[in-house]
C-alpha cells in the first residue's frame, strides 16, 4: 500500500545505439575542426569575410534554418508515435519531415547556383572557399540523413518498429539532430558574424 | 505537459531564436552583439541536445560531452573574433 505520493525517477537512458553516439561525437569533431578553420581565417582576414558574407542572403540563410528545424521537429514527433505503438502515424510524420527536408535542398541548390551564376565558385577566394568547404559537406551530410529518414519512413511503414523495438529508429532520428545541432553553430558563423 | 508539447515548445523557442539571431546581424556585429549570438546559438544547441535529442534523460556523461561540443565551440570561435 503507498502511504505517500512518492515520485519514483526513471533511470537514466542514452536512446538509440552507442555506437551512433561514437558516430555523433565524431562528426562533431570533424565539423568543429572545418567551422574553427573558416573562424580563424577570417580573424586572419575580416575585410574579405565581411565582404563575402555580404554576397550571401541571411533570409535564405534563416529558412534553411527553420526548415532544417522543423523536419528535426517532425522526427522527434514520428518516433513519439513510434513509442505509442502508432507506427503509420510516425510515417507520415516522417513524410513531412522529409518534404522539409527536401525545402532545405531546393534552397541551398539556389543559393549554390546562384553564386556559381555569378562567378563565385569554390577558387573565387578564401572566404568562398572555406564556404563551399563547410556548407558542401553539411549538405552532404543533410542528403545522407534524408537518405535515412526515407529508410525508416519505410519501416514504420512496414511496422519494423513498435515500443519494443524501436532503438534503430532512434540512432536515425538521432542523427538528422546531429545535423541540426551543427547547423546552428555553422549558420551564424557562415551567414552572420562579421 | 506531454513529451510532444515539449518537443513543440523546443521547436517554437528554436525558431524565435533563430529570428533572434539575424534580427541581431542586422543591428551589428561588434562585440557585445558577437558574443549575443554566439550565446542564441548555445542556447539552440541546448535545446536540440536536451529536448530533440533527450539527453535530459541521459547518462550525465554524455549531455556534458554533448553540450560542452557547443560551448567550448562557441568560446573559441567568440575569443577569436572578438580579440
Amino acid at each position: 500500500m503507498f502511504t505517500s505520493a512518492e515520485v519514483v525517477k526513471p533511470p537514466r537512458r542514452l536512446p538509440g545505439d552507442l555506437a551512433m553516439w561514437f558516430f555523433i561525437l565524431a562528426e562533431l569533431s570533424v565539423f568543429a575542426l572545418l567551422i574553427l578553420a573558416f573562424v580563424f581565417a577570417q580573424a586572419r582576414y575580416p575585410q574579405l569575410f565581411s565582404e563575402g558574407r555580404q554576397l550571401l542572403d541571411r533570409s535564405t540563410g534563416l529558412a534553411m534554418t527553420l526548415s532544417l528545424l522543423t523536419a528535426g521537429l517532425f522526427a522527434a514527433l514520428a518516433l513519439e508515435q513510434v513509442r505509442q505503438d502508432r507506427p503509420r502515424r510516425g510515417a507520415m510524420l516522417l513524410c513531412i519531415a522529409l518534404l522539409l527536408a527536401c525545402g532545405y535542398v531546393a534552397l541551398k541548390l539556389s543559393e549554390y547556383a546562384h553564386l556559381l551564376g555569378v562567378g563565385l565558385g569554390m577558387e573565387h577566394d578564401t572566404f568562398f572557399t572555406l564556404y563551399w568547404i563547410l556548407t558542401a559537406f553539411h549538405f552532404l551530410h543533410v542528403l545522407l540523413g534524408m537518405l535515412i529518414l526515407g529508410w525508416l519512413t519505410e519501416g514504420c511503414r512496414r511496422r519494423r518498429y513498435d515500443s519494443q523495438r524501436c532503438s534503430g529508429l532512434e540512432s536515425g532520428v538521432l542523427y538528422w539532430h546531429m545535423v541540426d545541432l551543427v547547423w546552428v553553430l555553422l549558420f551564424p558563423v557562415v551567414y552572420i558574424l562579421d | 505537459m506531454s513529451t510532444s508539447r515539449i518537443l513543440i515548445a523546443c521547436w517554437m523557442s528554436l525558431a524565435a531564436l533563430s529570428t533572434g539571431t539575424v534580427a541581431l546581424g542586422q543591428a551589428g556585429a561588434a562585440g557585445l552583439v558577437t558574443l549575443a549570438i554566439l550565446a542564441v546559438a548555445v542556447a539552440k544547441a541546448w535545446l536540440i541536445a536536451d529536448g530533440f535529442m533527450e539527453l535530459r534523460h541521459a547518462p550525465r556523461l554524455w549531455r556534458r560531452l554533448v553540450l560542452s561540443w557547443a560551448v567550448v565551440l562557441a568560446t573559441v570561435i567568440g575569443i577569436s573574433l572578438t580579440i
